[in-house]
């Protein structure tokens, strides 16, 4: 899938990545596979997450990628050149680790540095480029700190500017927000979106956090047991998932046994009461706890012989929200997601 | 260090593609100098040694030696007091033990840094300055008969030497240390939450120990005690110099078939008792430890959980526990106005202060000799030792974990072996080539002694870098030389001090390997200190020691300011 070139503003050339190519990976470990056999295509300037449980093989293929590992079988291609046996040193990647990995013993400028340095770049070029990228991630006046004198989110940003500094084809970052909190989290991911944009970066993102991809993505790559499941737009993945297991695994649906098969619905889609308009399936329920959410009301509704989640607005009247009431709920037909089988 | 470490990383094993893991392979030669050294210089002369344990008056196989140990009733003595001594010390160190690493865990860490400088003083000191203090402190006119006289608990002046109280107090002093520190670590991780829980719950001090504390830090408690064991069971010089003829362990028996009766044969079969002694002992701590628990890096900065009021059982085990610390550190303290004492023989108090013994120390040409002599070897010790055992660290951690296993047992080994048969055995093989006199032997002897100690500081340093920073480097082009100067080394450097630190202090200090691979021209201090102790008292050793006490408590004082700047 690609992203049209005509749509995303212009950028000087020199700044976009490459395209990364993934054919017929396969890597083991002993005795078990953890990547059975992975292709995969990563268009010039996507931001493509990589996402996960633990033990999904996300990580593997990072690490194929960045040339930490090398698969049993396949082939990495950057930008078209067959990259598979390339030492790591070569390939011209940008890596975020999850820990960050500074340098403790050097300054911030010089961790920013040290991949310019290894080039061979003067040092007019290499105090500029370091004083853009440092100011990219906002972090200039602390170039001189070592990094155990910066807070989590500051040392982020510098291994952030680090990886950036050298114009890499492809931009990798290993859950790199995990350590930090929800709001600093956040913040980092609008920066990390406003960069991508702006640098037109290939980036190729890990996590286990489907909130985190759906907000960074332009293409979410869903890996179950080494195996790619499903790949799309977070849209695309949320609304028409092609099982029931990716419905379950972006965002909350609710399963709801059909004929043949199941039928998911998501909470937002169930209405109750008094709201629920002509067309709609009904069903009858028993309402079991209900919180508040500031957004809408989550009601946990007995039914179908399982707990059935649904949104309710703010103005939902009371009654239907009451622990023990017995409550009418239900759906549009179209909300309806079919799948043949449950997850 | 800084970043934080609780993150997931990317594993250790086989983190390279073909080309680097060719390099790997390369880079584990690294760990052949120090392999062929101790063999050379090891294994080899011990199995020597040991084989003369099995040769008859013929030539041929015998087990006579062996069955003469246990027929003959002396040597039957020695041998069951040199285990139920080692079984006694042992026991006496736990117990002790425990009010002290408790005193340390639970303490603010200003206090902390107080009390850990009473336990490392003492156990960075020579084991043979401790036990000039301990022989200072409780001959007939020391400073504690003279206090029990004059207080009118004693009538007269109790012998607390030269007895099996001399012994005991002696090598628990000198091995306690030993115990403290592994049971502080159990300490240390010890959730202090679980106290709280279980005072909830309704139990009092006894049953909070007994219950909950004991079961979760005997782990540190028997990993301690083995190490005492093993080092109780082959130690010569406290029983020697503070023990009676009722206390000979098998260690002064094998000195002495050497020296006096030149029987070799039994003297070998004896080395043999103890080294089958110290492999069990060794088998045992591997078989529930893992011997890799000796190298890991232990930080002992985990989370302060104090702040919780003490329980009644918590506070008595404070005060035994500042006991234990002052019985740590005061011979040491006592000793040094004794040194400024100058009569003949020591005495507490000293009737008249002066520099005489100092002097002495400093003037007469045989103290000096043995400083310079000293000096000498512990620097080409230090020089081997650090270059070989950080080749090896750097080797052995190139390899693949099944092979890690049985060349970490057989680099820590020698340094558990008992010196008296290492030193036999490097005796027997050199003494005939003249490398005694030359100071060769003394110097491999030292350095095999040495080598354990670089090498263990260097795995666990390479152990607790984190690996992500390497990839990191790698990825951002460099090679690898220049990966390795750059970001490995710096990170490396205090380690490879403190590995060298312990090498130099391990050499300087040893007794038992220069009493017999050096000649009277070429003795070192410690050997002059002995002979000084077990002839006559001369109070130099006293002076010699408390400078010596001086120099340790200068290196922990610089070490700890040290490690005092980096935390800001």
């Amino acid at each position: 899938m690609h992203i049209a070139n005509d749509i995303l503003p212009q950028r000087p050339p020199e700044r976009q990545g490459k395209e990364l190519t993934l054919a017929g990976i396969h890597k083991r470990y002993g005795d078990s596979i953890a990547l059975p056999d992975v292709d995969l295509t990563v268009a010039r300037g996507e931001f493509c997450t990589l996402l996960g449980a633990s033990g999904s093989g996300k990580t593997t293929l990072l690490k194929i990628i960045a040339g930490f590992e090398s698969p049993d079988a396949g082939v990495v291609k950057i930008g078209g050149r067959d990259v598979t046996h390339t030492p790591i040193a070569d390939r011209n990647i940008g890596m975020v680790f999850q820990n960050y990995a500074l340098f403790p013993h050097m300054s911030v400028f010089e961790n920013v540095a040290f991949a310019l340095r290894m080039r061979r770049q003067n040092e007019e070029d290499i105090r500029r480029r370091v004083q853009d990228a440092l100011d990219l991630v906002s972090l200039a006046p602390l170039q001189d700190r070592k990094p155990g004198a910066l807070s989590g989110g500051q040392q982020q940003r510098v291994a952030l500017a680090r990886a950036l500094v050298f114009t890499p084809d492809i931009l990798l970052m290993d859950e790199p927000l995990g350590a930090l909190d929800k709001n600093l989290r956040q913040s980092i991911q609008l920066q990390l979106r406003r960069l991508h944009q702006e640098l037109g970066l290939t980036v190729v993102f890990v996590t286990h956090d489907q909130e985190e991809a759906m907000n960074l993505s332009d293409r979410i790559v869903i890996l179950e047991q080494g195996r790619i499941v499903e790949a799309g737009s977070p849209e695309s993945l949320y609304r028409k998932p092609a099982s029931a297991f990716v419905a379950g695994f972006l965002g909350e649906c609710n399963f709801l046994p059909a004929n043949d098969g199941v039928l998911g619905v998501r909470p937002e889609h169930l209405r109750l009461g008094s709201r629920l308009a002509g067309a709609d399936l009904r069903h009858a329920g028993k309402v079991v706890a209900s919180t508040f959410c500031g957004v809408h009301w989550k009601v946990f509704i007995e039914a179908f012989d399982k707990v059935i989640l649904a949104y309710a607005p703010l103005d939902v009247e009371s009654a239907q929200r009451t622990p023990g009431q017995a409550v009418t709920w239900g759906f549009h037909p179209a909300d309806a997601m079919e799948f043949a089988n449950a997850a | 260090m800084t970043t934080s470490t609780d993150a997931l990383t990317l594993p250790v094993a086989s983190v390279r593609p073909a080309a680097a893991s060719r390099r790997g392979r390369v880079a584990a030669l690294a760990a052949l100098p120090l392999l062929l050294f101790l063999l050379l210089f090891f294994a080899g002369p011990i199995a020597g040694l040991l084989g003369n344990g099995f040769k008859g008056e013929d030539g041929g196989l015998t087990l006579a030696h062996y069955r003469h140990l246990l027929d003959t009733p002396i040597y039957r003595i020695v041998l069951v007091n040199t285990f139920t001594i080692a079984a006694a010390v042992t026991v006496a160190c736990v117990v002790l033990s425990y009010p002290l690493a408790y005193l340390m865990a639970t303490v603010s860490p200003t206090v902390a840094r107080v009390v850990f400088f009473a336990v490392l003083l003492p156990f960075w000191s020579s084991a043979l300055v401790r036990t000039s203090a301990w022989i200072a402190l409780l001959g007939k006119n020391g400073p504690l008969n003279t206090l029990l006289t004059t207080v009118g608990i004693l009538d007269q002046p109790m012998a607390f030497l030269y007895n099996f109280t001399g012994v005991m107090v002696g090598m628990t002093h000198v091995l306690m240390p030993f115990v403290v520190l592994p049971l502080y670590a159990s300490f240390r991780s010890l959730d202090g939450s679980l106290v709280q829980a279980a005072q909830g719950l309704g139990a009092g001090s006894a049953g909070i120990f007994s219950r909950v504390i004991l079961p979760l830090t005997s782990p540190g408690a028997v990993a301690g005690g083995i190490i005492v064991f093993m080092n109780a069971v082959g130690y010569y010089i406290t029983p020697s110099l503070m023990g009676g003829p009722a206390q000979r362990m098998a260690a002064e028996l094998i000195s002495h078939n050497i020296t006096e009766e030149l029987n070799w044969g039994l003297a070998s079969a004896l080395a043999g008792v103890l080294l089958a002694t110290v492999l069990l002992s060794l088998w045992l701590f591997n078989r529930l430890f893992g011997l890799n628990s000796l190298i890991s890096a232990s930080s002992g900065k985990g989370t302060n959980t104090s702040g919780y009021r003490r329980t009644p059982g918590g506070r008595v085990s404070v005060m035994l526990g500042v006991a234990c610390a002052l019985f740590l550190l005061l011979p040491i303290v006592v000793v040094i106005p004794m040194s400024f004492g100058t009569t003949e023989f020591p005495i507490f108090p000293p009737p008249s202060y002066g520099l005489r013994w100092y002097e002495n120390f400093f003037t007469d040409g045989k103290w000096l000799a043995a400083l310079a002599s000293s000096t000498r070897i512990a620097i080409v010790v230090t020089l081997l030792a650090t270059v070989l055992g950080t080749a090896a660290a750097l080797g052995v951690s190139r390899l693949a974990k099944r092979h890690q296993g049985w060349l970490d047992a057989f680099f820590i080994v020698p340094m558990s072996v008992p010196a008296i048969v290492t030193a036999v055995a490097l005796y027997y093989l050199f003494a005939p080539i003249g490398w005694v006199a030359n100071s060769m032997a003394v110097i491999l002897g030292h350095t095999v002694l040495a080598a354990p100690y670089v090498y263990i500081t260097m795995r666990a340093a390479l152990r607790s870098l984190d690996p992500s920073l390497e990839l990191a480097a790698l990825s951002m082009g460099a090679s690898w030389p220049t990966m390795f100067r750059l970001v490995m080394l710096p990170a490396l450097i205090p380690s490879l001090i403190g590995g060298a630190v312990f090498a130099f202090v391990s050499s300087f200090d040893d007794v038992v390997m220069a009493l017999f691979l050096t000649t009277i021209r070429n003795r070192t201090l410690p050997k002059l200190m002995f002979e000084g102790l077990a002839n006559d008292f001369d109070p130099t050793v006293i002076s010699a020691s408390c400078l010596l006490v001086g120099a340790t408590a200068l290196i922990l004082l610089a070490n700890l300011l040290i490690s005092r700047k980096k935390e800001h």
